[in-house]
């Protein structure tokens, strides 16, 4: 699930399978979020950098915290995480593709129909 | 924060060879540290000198704010896990646990049985009898089961396979989760080992080469690999770690993790790749005497 190699560090890893499971709808607004302990657990990672995940979410106030209780999913998080990520990843996964097309000199049109291929491919998979 | 190890100063020559070289530091209490450094490094020294069982040649080292030295409160509060630790011949693995659980005051007796039995080895075996892999693997249920504010680990998974390593370090995790204490932690597999830290301390030479928190090593460098020139003018002037020639014309470097998203956009669009640096392998590169590795033996003929 988390990858030690990528250059992304494990605590925003953590960060990003929240915000999943989140967009995803595995964990509602106001649902209790796992605790640092938990995600120690679950990934086999130190507790500390467990918490500098939660703490990415509970910066951007995707999560808050009710003192004793633990951290819960702020209301309309989902929508926010979905906006963030078309705003950051896609923009950047454009941008690597882009650039790959280049190197490899495909044009645009080429680099077009290759992702209406995927578009269509991904939507049959999730109607099966 | 409350330091469970306090070192200021400290050195410890054998004759004329200084092993650890004026060297201070803190170690906070309830975290995993791991002692990371080259073979010879001082690692072990260090590590002896803490858990009391040498006597500093100059310096001071504190555990619990007491001097460690031939002080039985420090040592009821301390286990040292290593493989040479040694266990009376005429007891079997099962009454060494009992024996061994009466001397520290948290030990969990069920924890051990059950880890003894996970890791299958047999309670009525002994355990000059056993295999290498198989005696460390007793030594850290050992370390794991004595639940001692300090724990010390000196390169405990010497000789277990991979599989015994892993849940091993899942051991260790679970039951530090648990039961919050000090454990530090010297292993040449700081790969394997590196998701479970809080920090890392790199030893070179006697002295203290890194010391931070393992994400911060995680980000601490950036390799870069490209044709020559368009590494060399991204990498500027700065310090470099690492260099790796890749063929005639390409050029593999590390250097400090010192740009910004814009500034790694523009390299890769250069057709720089910008790639993590492992842990592990910059504390190789940290340490290296020579900027190029095993290959400048070779090169100079």
């Amino acid at each position: 699930m988390l990858n030690g190699d990528s250059l992304t560090p494990i605590y925003v890893q953590v960060a990003e399978w929240l915000e999943t499971e989140i967009l995803n709808g595995n964990l509602r607004s106001n649902e209790r979020v796992y605790s640092q302990y938990q995600l120690a657990d679950m990934f086999n990672i130190n507790p500390a950098t467990a918490a500098k995940g939660l703490n990415i979410l509970a910066d951007q106030g995707l999560v808050y915290k009710k003192r004793g209780l633990g951290m819960f999913v702020s209301p309309r998080a989902g929508e926010r995480i979905r906006r963030k990520r078309i705003n950051r990843n896609l923009k950047r996964l454009a941008q690597e593709l882009a650039m790959e097309a280049e190197r490899l000199g495909v044009s645009r049109e080429e680099l077009l129909d290759l992702i209406a291929e995927a578009w269509t491919q991904a939507r049959k998979e999730e109607l099966e | 924060m409350r330091a469970a190890v306090e070192c200021s100063g400290l050195t410890k020559a054998f004759g004329s060879t200084v092993a650890i070289d004026n060297l201070s530091f803190k170690l906070p209490a309830n975290k995993i540290t791991g002692l990371i450094g080259r073979n010879g490094a001082g690692k072990t020294t260090l590590l002896k000198l803490i858990a009391g069982y040498l006597a500093p040649t100059g310096g001071s080292v504190k555990v619990f704010s007491e001097n460690p030295f031939n002080n039985v409160r420090v040592s009821a509060n301390l286990i040292f896990v290593d493989d040479k630790m040694t266990m009376p011949q005429s007891l079997n693995l099962g009454e060494i646990l009992e024996a061994v659980g009466g001397f520290y005051e948290n030990w969990d007796h069920r924890l051990a049985r059950g880890l003894l039995e996970y890791f299958n080895l047999n309670p009525r075996q002994h355990h000059h009898n056993l295999s290498k892999g198989m005696k460390s693997t007793f030594n850290m249920i050992v370390g794991i089961a004595a639940r001692c504010p300090l724990t010390i680990f000196d390169e405990p998974t010497v000789g277990m396979d991979a599989a015994v390593r892993k849940d091993f370090y899942r051991a260790l995790l679970k039951d530090f989760l648990q039961h919050p204490r000090t454990v530090f932690f010297s292993s040449h597999l700081l790969n394997e080992i590196s998701e479970i830290l809080d920090d890392i301390l790199l030893l070179d030479q006697g002295r203290c080469r890194l010391y931070m928190t393992k994400d911060a090593v995680k980000e601490f460098a950036v390799g870069l690999q490209g044709k020559e020139e368009a590494v060399a003018a991204i990498a500027g002037g700065s310090e470099i770690f690492y260099r790796k020639k890749l063929g005639p014309e390409n050029l593999y470097l590390v250097v400090p993790n010192r740009f910004s998203e814009e500034e790694l956009l523009a390299a890769r669009r250069k057709g720089v790749e910008v790639s993590a640096v492992p842990a592990e392998d910059l504390c190789v590169y940290l340490t290296a005497k020579h900027k190029g590795g095993i290959d400048d033996v070779f090169d100079r003929n």
